[in-house]
Order: C-alpha cells, then structure tokens, then sequence
C-alpha cells in the first residue's frame, strides 16, 4: 500500500529554487532514510509532505487520498478539507529542534493533542499518554517540565507526544542533530523500536551507521533532487555516484 | 485642629475621588486588556486590511497626547452631535489608549514565541485557534507580563489628567480641598494613595510572574 506520493514537487524560497521535481512514493512499514549534504533539500521535502511548507508545483498524496496539489496540477485537490485534515493527521513529526511546550508537563504535551484535536475524553488520554512515555523510558518524568529535561529526554517526549496521535507515518527531521554526542543514542534506540514495529518512517539524518542499520531505503539529495534511490547496502557497499562516494567519505 | 484630625476631616472627600479614579481604571483595565490581545492577533495574523486599520489605531493613539485625546472625546464629540456621559467619554478614551499600548506589548509577545511551536500544533493536526488559545497565547502571557504591569502602573499616573477635564478624581478633589484651606496635606495624603495603588499593582504582578515562570 502506498503511503505517501509525491508527484513532480517544486519549491521555490524566494528566487531560490529548492526542489527541483522530486517525486517518491513510500509504501506501508518501508524506512527510508533522507540523506545529502546540507541545502540539498531534504528537510523541505519532509516539511513538504504534511503541509509545514507549501508546494509551487506538483501533487502530494498520503494513503490514496490528494492533500495538496498546486502548478498545472492546481485543482486536483477533491477530497473535502475534512477529509484532508483526516489524512494530515497520519502522519507524526519529530523536529530536529524538539518544539516541546514549554509550559506543559511531559504529560502535558502529550496528552494535549489527543483531547483537544481528537476530543479524547482526559482518563484515555491520560492512558494513552502514559503508555507512550513509559514506551520511550520516561514515565517517571511525567511531571516535569521540558526546561528540567536533557535534550535526549525532550526529543523522547516529542517522540511520545507525536505517537499519541496514532499515526500511520512517522517524520523525522534530523531528530539528533541538536544533541549532545552522548544522548544520540537514546533517541536512535527508540526510534529503531519502532522500527521493529514496523511503522512507516522517514528519518531525515546524518547518523550514516543508524542509516544504514535500520533502513530499508536511503535517499540521497542533492541539490533540490533526488540523486540515488536504492537499498542501504548497494548505497553505502558500492555508491555508483562519484558525488556520493564523496560524500560518504567525508561523513564516515 | 490637629494635623491627623485635619486629615479624618478631607478623607471622606478624598475617597469620593479615589472612588471616581478606582472605577474609571478598574473599567479602563476590563475592556482594554481584551481590545490589546484581539488587536494584537489582528496584527499578527488579520487580513491586510484590518493590519492596516490595526496599524492606524496603535499609530493614532500612541502617537498623539493622552490629554489631547482626551480634549476630543470631551469638547470635540459633542460637537459633531455624539453626546457620552463623562464617565463614559473618560472611559473610552482611557481604554483605546491604553488599548493601543496593550496592542503592541502583546503583537510583540506573541511574535516572540518561536515559530516551531505553531510547526509542531499544525503537525498534531491543531487549528490555528486551537494553536493560538493552547499553546501560544499561555506563553505569550508570561512574556508580556513585565511590560504589562509598566502599562498599568502608568495607566494609574494617566488617570490624573481627570482633574485637568473637571472631573472629580483623587488629584482633582485634593486640590479643591488645597484651594479652599490653602494646605498641601491633601497633596501629601493623594501622593501617598497613588503611591500605594502603583505598588500593590507591582506586588500583585509580581506574584502572578512567579506563577507563570514555573516552567521556567
């Protein structure tokens, strides 16, 4: 089952032109990890997925259903806005930057969507809540507020707080980019738990060696496009493209 | 007589203008306080056409004199044939005053907040007012709480310009008692009432600071 298109994606910041017509598809429980140096666009194809940055050309659907669609393709959007509203909220995403509420409680943040955007009754959400903290290793921190947690701890949090929604599709934008050496770890383990569990992801990230362990697909942008598309050990074994061999070599 | 029996003996008047100045302020605080956040939010996010009518009132009335404002509101509305009650006329004048202020304190505490709160709401599928009542505007609160309590200590200092448009407020009761006994006591006692007014509003902001920065 395809999770997510994207069909022929422009972008355009300003004069600057950042997506050059990218088009993927990505099927039920596939990982797929979105790699390239900085600028090439991987974040934006991301944020470009549930509607953080709008498109200027091209079609993006998410589970058969077309969310956006703009250019020539402007009009093609004919599901209702209550139906894409539905299928925006399949997907979770994970910031490189966590985006905690401040001053919300770990349960706080996680409960919150839950009752306000799925109007869950407080003793579920609680429930739900709880679960997932406990899932990432923090229920003992249910209480405390996101300027008395390590980075690693808050980015577990916003993890919990994204699975509470119960998504299809999760999105990582380099979620251990802004961490600290020694807590990367942590949060690479529980995103290779969910791994085992099979949600469909996309990990935007420069852990080379968490890119090629949990993957099932790498992704390799470069300049607003999508350079290489292929299995994680064709990738890393034998790159086919000199732009990648270099970039490979810089990185490992 | 004594002095502190001069000083019983001014005191009931004193209160009829201490009364007159606690209504208009309370009044002042109650509308314009909802006027600064919706003003805000207009600014921030209104279509182009209310950020320019926004943009004109704060430019307006933050620009001009309070007193002159006020002069308007007293000799100039009846003039074109709108009549208000000096209450009313004090009222309104304070409010789109001080809401002007307000407008700007809390566009600026809003525009604070870092846009990665509104990108992780919209990723949890919140409606931007669902996004603005949840999440922003509680952080936006506490940000804005300093510059809002300045305001309203100022707000206090402004409501002395009643006296000057003839109404009866604290400063204008205590000169009439000054002109009629040729004493400075009343300034003293009025002195000391504004003085204990402003710090009570610093005390009272203070406690709510401590309270909203235990997330801090």
């Amino acid at each position: 089952m395809t999770m997510i298109r994207m069909s022929n994606i422009h972008k355009y910041f300003g004069k600057l032109h950042v997506l050059k017509g990218v088009s993927l598809e990505v099927n039920k429980g596939e990982i797929i990890s979105i790699i390239g140096p900085s600028g090439s666009g991987k974040s934006t194809l991301l944020r470009c997925m549930n509607q953080l940055e709008k498109i200027d050309q091209g079609i993006v659907e998410i589970e058969g259903i077309v969310v956006e669609a703009a250019g020539d393709k402007e009009g093609k959007v004919v599901a209702t806005p209550q139906e894409v509203r539905t299928a925006y909220r399949k997907m979770g995403m994970v910031f490189q930057s966590f985006n905690l509420f401040p001053h919300m409680t770990a349960l706080g943040n996680v409960i919150e969507a839950p009752m306000l955007v799925n109007k869950a009754a407080k003793d579920d959400a609680l429930k739900i809540a709880e679960k997932q903290l406990a899932k990432v290793g923090l229920l003992e921190k249910k209480d405390a507020f996101p300027s008395k947690l390590s980075g690693g701890q808050k980015q577990r949090v916003a993890i919990a707080r994204a699975l509470a929604m119960n998504p299809d599709i999760m999105l990582f934008d380099e979620p251990t980019s802004a961490l600290d050496p020694e807590l990367i770890g942590e949060v690479l383990s529980v995103i290779k738990n969910l791994a085992q569990e099979h949600m469909t992801m996309l990990i935007v990230t420069h852990e080379m060696g968490f890119a090629k362990e949990i993957s099932d697909r790498v992704i390799f942008m470069d300049d607003g496009k999508i350079l290489e598309d292929s299995n994680p050990i064709d990738f890393f074994d034998s790159p086919r493209h000199p732009r990648i061999k270099t970039f490979l070599e810089k990185m490992l | 007589m004594d002095h502190m029996e001069y000083v019983l003996s001014i005191l009931p008047f004193i209160a009829s203008g201490l009364k007159l100045t606690a209504k208009i302020y309370i009044a002042t605080l109650i509308f314009a306080l909802p006027v600064g956040l919706l003003a805000a939010i207009g600014k921030v996010k209104g279509p182009k056409i209310i950020t320019k009518i926004l943009y004109l009132y704060t430019w307006i009335w933050r620009g001009t004199p309070l007193l002159l404002q006020l002069f308007f509101m007293f000799y100039g509305l009846p003039i074109i044939g709108i009549r208000l009650s000096p209450f009313a006329a004090a009222t309104i004048t304070y409010t789109l005053n001080s809401g002007a202020y307000l407008t700007e304190i809390f566009r600026g505490g809003i525009e604070s907040i870092d846009k990665g709160q509104y990108e992780a709401a919209k990723a949890l599928g919140m409606t931007y007012s669902q996004t603005m009542r949840r999440i922003i505007i509680p952080q936006t609160v506490r940000r804005v709480l300093p510059p809002t309590c300045s305001e309203a200590v100022n707000l206090v200092k402004e409501t002395a310009l009643l006296a000057v448009i003839g109404m009866p407020d604290l400063l204008r009761i205590a000169t009439q008692i000054f002109t009629r006994d040729f004493n400075i006591t009343p300034f003293i006692v009025a002195f000391v009432l504004y003085l204990i007014i402003s710090s009570v509003l610093v005390r009272l902001f203070s406690t709510l600071e401590k309270k909203y920065s235990i997330y801090e």
